[in-house]
């Protein structure tokens, strides 16, 4: 899924969108607030949701090679993660929906789980 | 050559014979437990580059010590997988922290050990004495010769032992190396992201760049979260691995086990706040790696070595 479809389908807000990342491409996602979770089940060119807006957040995607941050539950951005997202070139989105909502809605839409959890519901099998 | 050491040795050992053994001695002392494999031992004094242990009880007791000749003997009609207690000396020759050099000379003189275990007044080990430890220690007290002894450690400090492979890696030679001189969570990631850009511009493969980056972005965490002190980054990009060192020169690791737990952290609340201090650093440092060696003692800092293997393509 294009990046722009998330952007509609959650009904955000692009803070910030380096050039070409129009076309970026997003399989997987995965919400924390913590950065030692994310590195633990990070995938690459995956969209991370948070609420975390520190740099690190930032850092963290770029460190994972993420594809895009989306920032739940209407959290202003400071500057400086602005700016950390301006040198790394990360795109940024901000939404006021919640984390949960916002996960609900990319799995609905096809957006699988970096950690893979999800895939006992599609065959069966237990966690 | 030995006669003329002993000779030295003793010459000018009675010009300080009136030093304690405890500003001579090596510390922390490089221990052994009666239970660890001879296995063990045997690579704990290749990589350390010693000939002898002291073997100690739970509370740093001692109860022996175990040698290179005893290596050897294991060699001869024993197994590597045999313990310490079955091949050490046991109640061995010691010294006191307490006790003046004097009294090691006279020791010394009839026994004439490579290696003294040094014990404080609760029988624990905390050091170990060696000749070498004396003359090191003489000729720091001789201006002259200092000099010389500082510019052989400047050297000695450019290269790095590798933990894993054994092999010398010199930090002149390195190919990407950053200073974390920081201490605010916010800056936490400078030293990884640069070395992934370092990386890309390399051409490395991009599932080794996201492991090293994420693995030292963890490291990188804990220096700056952790150590209250600066570190270091270095690279190094051979032919069919990268190596990345991340050291620092702080308060060390008290519990490596411990710590290897997920979930184990000593973050305080204002760090789990900005998403760090899950204790998830070296795991997750762990997952992220090839290989992966922590070497640390307390107060002396930690030195951690990540090892990638480059496939063919």
């Amino acid at each position: 899924m294009k990046i722009l479809q998330i952007l509609k389908l959650l009904n955000a807000e692009a803070v910030f969108m380096p050039p070409g990342s129009d076309e970026y491409e997003i399989e997987y996602s995965g919400a924390a607030d913590l950065m030692s979770d994310f590195l633990a089940f990070s995938r690459e060119h995956m969209l991370l949701i948070t609420g975390l807006t520190s740099p690190q957040t930032i850092t963290t995607a770029a460190v994972i090679g993420a594809n895009g941050v989306i920032f739940v539950r209407g959290k202003e951005i400071p500057p400086e993660v602005l700016k950390t997202a301006q040198e790394l070139d990360i795109p940024i989105l901000k939404t006021s929906i919640s984390m949960y909502i916002a996960c609900a809605i990319l799995y609905k839409n096809g957006i699988k789980d970096a950690m893979g959890t999800d895939r006992f519901l599609d065959n069966g099998d237990t966690l | 050559m030995q006669n003329d050491v002993e000779k030295l040795v003793e010459m000018l050992s009675k010009v300080f014979s009136n030093t304690k053994i405890k500003e001579i001695m090596t510390r922390p002392p490089i221990v052994v437990t009666q239970e660890t494999k001879i296995k063990y031992v045997k690579d704990i004094m290749r990589i350390k580059g010693i000939s002898g242990m002291p073997v100690i009880a739970p509370g740093f007791k001692l109860v022996g010590i175990i040698s290179i000749e005893d290596i050897i003997r294991v060699f001869e009609n024993g197994s590597f997988d045999d313990r310490v207690n079955k091949w050490m000396t046991p109640d061995p020759v010691y010294l006191k922290e307490d006790e003046m050099l004097l009294h090691f000379l006279q020791v010394n003189e009839d026994l004439k050990y490579g290696r003294y275990p040094v014990v404080n007044n609760d029988h624990k080990v905390v050091g170990v004495v060696t000749k070498l430890d004396i003359l090191s220690w003489m000729f720091k007290k001789l201006g002259y010769i200092y000099v010389h002894d500082e510019r052989r450690e400047k050297a000695l400090n450019k290269k790095y032992m590798s933990t894993i492979t054994g092999e010398l890696l010199d930090k002149e030679g390195v190919d990407f190396s950053y200073k974390i001189d920081y201490d605010s969570v916010e800056m936490i990631g400078a030293a990884a992201t640069r070395l992934k850009k370092f990386l890309k511009e390399k051409k490395i493969q991009e599932d080794i760049i996201r492991k090293i980056s994420i693995a030292t972005y963890e490291a990188e965490a804990n220096v700056v979260i952790h150590s209250s002190s600066t570190g270091n980054v270095y690279c190094w990009i051979k032919q069919d691995h990268i190596k990345v060192l991340i050291e620092d020169f702080g308060k060390g690791i008290e519990d490596l086990e411990q710590a290897m737990k997920e979930g184990f952290t000593t973050a305080p609340d204002n760090i789990k706040e900005k998403g760090f201090g899950a204790g998830m650093g070296l795991p997750n440092m762990k997952r992220f790696s090839d290989r992966m060696t922590i070497v640390s003692s307390i107060g002396k800092g930690v030195k951690v070595e990540i090892l990638y293997y480059i496939k063919e393509k």
